[in-house]
């Protein structure tokens, strides 16, 4: 049977000095996984590659475990000597490659618990193996079910709730205070920091953003990129009477928003509440302008102490989300287990219809070549059932009078257990209903062979 | 001997209870402690509870209505007394929140807002009715009804409030791991906006109340010196500075939303003392 398998580095097992060697560029993905379905044993392939992992998502043919084909695959492509790389890179087969894989879309995996990026990568990199033909029944059932899985533990458990980063914390934060639709967002000097919270704000509606600094081109070209408006820098403290929130992240080393500034900003406002956000280090806001009414100042500290926390919760919702994935990826197991058996489950059926409407065929043939009594027609009923419960048994009961002794205990316990069987002991040498007589010998007993 | 005594008692305390309470009236009960207990499972982070505990607040307010509506049959009127309008007064507030938690995540209101109610429920049905105000005239019920509704209107805005504070002291504070933090409720510019909006309401609303009661007490001749009249008094006064200040000078937040809770204890004081009077009398 085929199994799936997972091949691959990430976070947990390397430095980026080490994964950026095997990271792959989109544009390689799709000739990279033809390559290898096309050399190696897999029937199935998908690659993953991004800034915390690269993974190889595959289906062996059948019987075959290609997990070292695979390494040796890797290490290949990116030009490396697979010994270079035996350590950093890990695989799992069969029910682990099954749990892994639901636990990277469930970001149960990822370097930050619960983040929301990687489901999306997956779907992308689903959609290429897709595209390149390279994804099949096996592989397409498992990250569909990822997918599925992925979802449940976002919304059963709190794993995603709870901003993890400082800049998602600080638009946390904001919201506490107000709705922040229609509002007006000030960004004060230009850190990345500051550009990543202006844009969360804009995606939870606030409407105008502001850019002032020192520099003016420095403003235009911020405003440019965060599609704001850049405004003098003599104008700070009108802008802070008109904004709602303010995101300071400066190089200044003296305190720019001053408790002597926010003392006529509040007056201007009045008491029209204000966010203070400072990321800056050395801070740009004085503390003690928390003490005008209305306005809320939070620093670094106080952000990353959020983020501590959120993650603390996340990795406690873990626990729970670990749970649902084992219990997902036991149904899955189960499913591709079943799948195993359904082949043969159809062309057992299909032989017994086979030798049924045969011996059907034929004897309704006979019956009407000429008349018959009620009686002999109550005969040739009863010879067609018997001759097609003979025809059925007479495989399987040669095959296993066949059988070499240790494999026929195994055998006739199979049977046994297939059809509900309780064998009488003492009746064990004849075979009642079977017209075949077979040499004595080969009629052992089979339990008393182990 | 003392078997009689206990069945003299129990006959008394039913006499004392005017009219039985309905068996709505224990549903009710039921369905606000439990969707006290379940709200409280919410703001501990048990998300999945909301729906039920929203359903509960649901239940426990038809049941408190179909209560209402029984001693109604029963010719007992809310504004018969300061009893029956205590009790329809916490019919008002859960109204009130139900309609609030449609639009905002009010969990921590619920925590306050429902034992609240329940305990109000409890107050105007059990403890003894004394006698019944005797030719109520319609005079008085108006303005029983209008001073319910008001206060009721003035509680909403008070529960809002007191969110407000302990939101912003936790905001302020930085106290990102309390409780009141932990539950993602309206924003305070929201609570905030919201209780104003209630003073709008109530302020016209208890105003009336406020005049036809002083007319009231000057046709039945009695004297303006009992402690209630001063106390309704600084309700009055504290919303109408309120909705002033507000106004013309932007008074908001932690300042509006003291003085909101200043003239809602007052006219709590009121209720008290008027229940308070009518079982010693």
């Amino acid at each position: 049977m085929s199994q799936l398998f997972v091949v691959g580095i990430s976070w947990r097992t390397a430095p980026v000095a080490v994964r950026e060697k095997l990271a792959f560029r989109e544009e390689e993905l799709a000739t990279t996984l033809q390559a290898m379905t096309k050399t190696l044993p897999v029937a199935e392939a998908l690659l993953i590659s991004t800034c915390n992992r690269v993974e190889i998502y595959g289906v062996g043919h059948a019987g075959q475990d290609p997990t070292g084909e695979v390494r040796r695959f890797i290490a290949e492509q990116r030009g490396l000597a697979p010994a270079e790389v035996s350590d950093v890179l890990y695989d799992h087969t069969g029910p682990a490659a099954i749990r892994h894989v639901f636990r990277v879309a469930s970001a149960l995996d990822s370097l930050v618990l619960g983040e929301a990026q990687i489901l999306g990568q997956l779907k992308e990199a689903y959609g290429v193996a897709g595209d390149a033909g390279t994804s099949g029944p096996v592989l397409g059932r498992c990250l569909e079910r990822a997918f599925g899985v992925a979802k449940r533990v976002r919304t059963e458990t709190a794993i995603a709730r709870g901003a993890a980063n400082v800049s998602t914390v600080a638009v946390d934060l904001a919201a506490r205070v107000f709705n922040l639709a229609g509002k007006t967002v000030l960004v004060v000097g230009a850190g990345k920091m500051s550009t990543l919270a202006a844009r969360h704000l804009r995606t939870q509606g606030a409407t105008h953003i502001v850019v002032t600094n020192r520099s003016p081109q420095k403003a235009e070209r911020l405003a440019e990129e965060i599609d704001g408006i850049a405004k003098p820098w003599e104008e700070l403290e009108k802008l802070l009477a008109e904004a709602d929130v303010v995101i300071s992240s400066t190089g200044a080393r003296e305190p720019i928003l001053t408790r002597a500034l926010f003392k006529k900003v509040t007056k201007a406002r009045r008491f029209r509440p204000i966010v203070v956000v400072d990321i800056a280090v050395p801070r740009d806001a004085e503390p003690a302008i928390s003490d005008f009414e209305g306005v809320y100042l939070f620093d670094i500290d106080n952000l990353e102490k959020v983020v501590a926390a959120n993650l603390a919760d996340r990795a406690k919702a873990a626990e729970q989300a670990g749970k649902i994935v084992e219990h997902e990826a036991g149904q899955f197991e189960h499913w591709m287990r079943s799948q195993g058996v359904v082949p043969t489950i159809k062309a057992l059926r299909e032989k017994f219809a086979q030798v049924a409407d045969l011996e059907v065929q034929k004897t309704l043939d006979a019956l009407a070549r000429k008349e018959h009594t009620p009686a002999q027609q109550r005969e040739a009923i009863q010879r067609l059932v018997q001759l097609v419960v003979n025809k059925l048994l007479h495989a399987p009961t040669t095959a296993l009078r066949a059988a070499p002794p240790d494999e026929a205990a195994l055998r006739a316990e199979v049977l046994c257990d297939l059809f509900g069987l309780a064998p009488d002991e003492n009746s064990r040498e004849s075979a009642p209903g079977l017209p075949e007589s077979v040499p004595e010998s080969e009629a052992e007993p089979p339990r008393e062979t182990t | 001997m003392s078997d009689a005594r206990a069945v003299d008692q129990v006959a008394e305390t039913v006499r004392m209870l005017s009219v039985a309470p309905s068996p709505a009236f224990w549903v009710a009960v039921i369905a606000y402690t439990a969707a006290s207990a379940a709200l409280l499972f919410v703001l501990a982070g048990h998300q999945r509870f909301r729906a039920l505990a929203i359903g509960l607040v649901a239940v426990a307010f038809v049941a408190h209505g179909v209560d209402i509506g029984w001693r109604g049959t029963q010719h007992v009127h809310p504004a018969q007394s300061v009893r029956e309008a205590i009790g329809f007064l916490a019919f008002i507030i859960t109204g009130g929140y139900l309609l609030a938690s449609t639009r905002y995540r009010l969990t921590l209101g619920g925590v306050v807002v429902m034992p609240v109610s329940l305990v109000l429920l409890l107050a105007a049905r059990l403890t003894p009715a004394g006698d019944g105000l005797e030719d109520l005239s319609s005079l008085g019920r108006i303005h029983i009804s209008l001073a319910t509704i008001g206060v009721g209107v003035f509680a909403l805005a008070s529960a809002l409030s007191a969110i407000y504070l302990v939101e912003e002291r936790a905001l302020r504070k930085k106290q990102f791991d309390a409780l009141a933090f932990k539950d993602k409720g309206a924003p305070l510019e929201s609570l905030d906006k919201l209780a104003h909006r209630l003073i709008w309401v109530g302020f016209p609303i208890f105003t009336v109340a406020l005049v036809l009661g002083a007319v009231w007490v000057s046709k039945l001749g009695e004297s303006l010196d009992r402690l209630e009249y001063p106390l309704a008094g600084v309700t009055w006064v504290s919303y109408a500075i309120l909705l002033v200040m507000r106004q013309v000078y932007g008074w908001r937040g932690r300042r509006a939303a003291k003085l909101t809770l200043t003239g809602f204890v007052a006219a709590l004081a009121v209720l008290m003392i008027y229940l308070v009077r009518r079982m010693v009398a």
